[in-house]
């Protein structure tokens, strides 16, 4: 086997926290989203809570977490990291401001996914007397399931490219191997070797995603 | 009974101003198949989304059995949806679900329990003929069946009002047909009153005892479907009755009339039920000293009733035309001169 110039432990450890950083942001910035999403679906122009000021808010809200690049907004919130999490480097400091740079990408890919489904499916749930959390949850999100898992997809992706300038504040990672061991120190393998794994990563999220999205579309 | 009371209702967006509805009346009794017609953008859709409240009139009332739909709150208005059922032109089913758990959601939503759920659910689509078709999705069906599973969804709380909202629209003319007898099948066997939206002439002929004509967001004409088809009053009303009761002269005949040179005058007949149209024309024949031609003849059965419209060409003089209208007059037959 090729010598990567660290040993196999570091890069499983590695592994381990990217996919520790991924998963952990990706559960809570969805949970959010869906909220922040179905909140800004009903209270839109259009929706069936119409309400100016809240959408405007969340909307703007949202609009400024989005413009900031994430490893800007990293070092921005470090004090409301320290509030959270007791500390402001390592694995589990990243979490906050991953939770924070998804969950608002995620709450407009969700907000698409849900405005797709027709009007018309919102007005059948109203005609038998849905309630607004029942029409939310019997008609919207099951009918835009497999938009939703597109969009989860998608959100995760974006989120493996976050998770490698989450190193600056030390949370380890497959992004952060390949920064300080492979490019600073100028080995070629082990960048190659953490890019093929990132590209393996990557594959295998977007064919499950392809696959649960099809299965639900697909009747 | 739904009583629309002197109903306006006013769209406001982006600064333009829509009047959908102007003072409309209408009472809905208990057991009517009440049909509503006129072209898109009268406000019959917007009527009829009133009745279950998914549109608030600006003015006026919409009372259901005496119930003022404005003064009762969020979940009350809730309540009274279950027991109104809509159909959708678009049909609005949810293709993630198969058809049974299309049909079983009112009841979920209802917290219905299991096992009666899945009985009602295999009755209904027993009912529509469809039971082989719940484990399908909405997707692997065609227009009507799609149309089919979201009438069985509307009967699935035990409703007492069925609103259709362009129920046939979207459908070919076999299918609608199919849909049609359905809808006739769910009046007759479970008394449901229904409130039927559409443009199409041949379902109110079809389906409706009483109707409604709108036009520009008020009711121009309304009555039972025997009087208004059999005599409709306005232009809007005449050009819609004519595409299924036709009741005009062809062309070519016309131009023959115009080369008559006797003195003539051209009458158009209308009979109902058992008015005896061949006795009325034998009798015109041979009592007075006229000539008759027939230039147009029609006949239809309207909830179960004949009508009959002939246009008459009577040449004779005026001494004996005028003989000839007092004979049907006396026939009781209702006639009017048609001038060419």
């Amino acid at each position: 086997m090729i010598d990567l110039g660290v040993p196999m432990s570091q890069i499983i450890l590695a592994a381990e926290q990217t996919v520790y950083m991924v998963f952990v942001s990706l559960f809570l910035g969805t949970i959010l989203a869906i909220i922040m999403s179905v909140v800004l679906v009903l209270t839109n122009d259009d929706g069936i809570l119409k309400n100016k000021y809240v959408y405007t808010v969340l909307n703007t809200v949202i609009n400024i977490i989005r413009s900031i690049p994430f490893i800007i907004l990293m070092v921005f919130i470090l004090p409301l990291t320290k509030m959270i999490v007791g500390t402001r480097i390592g694995t589990t400091a990243a979490l906050v401001p991953l939770v924070i740079f998804i969950a608002p990408y995620l709450t407009r890919l969700f907000e698409n996914s849900i405005l797709e489904v027709s009007k018309g499916i919102v007005e059948a749930a109203q005609s038998m007397g849905a309630s607004y959390f029942e029409i939310v949850w019997y008609f919207l999100l099951p009918e835009a399931k497999s938009s939703l898992i597109l969009s989860i997809t998608t959100g995760t992706i974006g989120l493996i490219g976050a998770t490698a300038m989450a190193g600056v504040i030390g949370a380890g990672g497959v992004g952060d191997l390949a920064l300080t061991y492979g490019y600073e120190r100028l080995n070629t393998p082990l960048m190659f070797f953490t890019v093929v794994i990132l590209v393996i990563f990557v594959q295998i999220i977007q064919s499950i995603g392809n696959h649960f999205a099809y299965k639900t579309r697909n009747h | 009974m739904i009583q629309f009371k002197d109903v306006s209702k006013t769209f406001k967006s982006k600064g333009v101003t829509t009047q959908a509805l102007q003072h409309v009346s209408l009472t809905i009794d208990d057991g009517d198949m009440f049909g509503v017609i006129g072209f898109s953008g009268a406000g019959k859709s917007t009527l009829l989304r009133m009745v279950n409240g998914l549109e608030m009139p600006t003015e006026g009332h919409v009372e259901i059995n005496g119930q003022d739909l404005s003064k009762i709150s969020h979940n009350e208005m809730r309540k009274l949806r279950k027991s109104i059922g809509m159909v959708f032109q678009q049909f609005n089913l949810l293709d993630s679900r198969t058809v049974f758990d299309n049909v079983a959601i009112p009841l979920r939503l209802n917290k219905a329990d299991k096992d009666k759920m899945h009985k009602k659910v295999m009755e209904l689509l027993e009912y529509v003929n469809l039971a082989d078709k719940a484990d399908a999705y909405p997707g692997q069906l065609s227009g009507g069946q799609k149309q089919r599973v979201g009438i069985a969804r509307a009967l699935a709380t035990d409703p007492s009002i069925l609103l259709c909202d362009e129920a046939t629209s979207a459908l070919d003319p076999e299918t609608t047909e199919s849909i049609l007898q359905l809808l006739e099948r769910i009046h007759k066997e479970l008394n449901i009153t229904m409130l039927i939206v559409t443009h199409e002439i041949q379902v109110i002929q079809r389906l409706c005892n009483r109707v409604a004509v709108m036009e520009h967001g008020k009711v121009v004409e309304r009555g039972s479907v025997l009087e208004v088809f059999s005599n409709p009053q306005q232009d809007m009303t005449k050009k819609f009755v004519r595409t299924v009761i036709p009741d005009q002269i062809p062309p070519s005949v016309v131009a023959k009339i115009h080369e008559e040179k006797d003195n003539y005058k051209i009458l158009k007949l209308r009979f109902l039920g058992d008015n005896a149209t061949d006795h009325l024309m034998y009798h015109i024949n041979k009592t007075f000293s006229v000539q008759t031609n027939i230039l147009f003849a029609s006949v239809n059965e309207l909830q179960k009733t004949i009508l009959g419209i002939f246009i008459l060409q009577i040449i004779g003089n005026d001494a004996e035309i005028a003989k000839v209208i007092q004979y049907i007059d006396e026939q009781q037959v209702q006639w009017q001169e048609v001038d060419l």
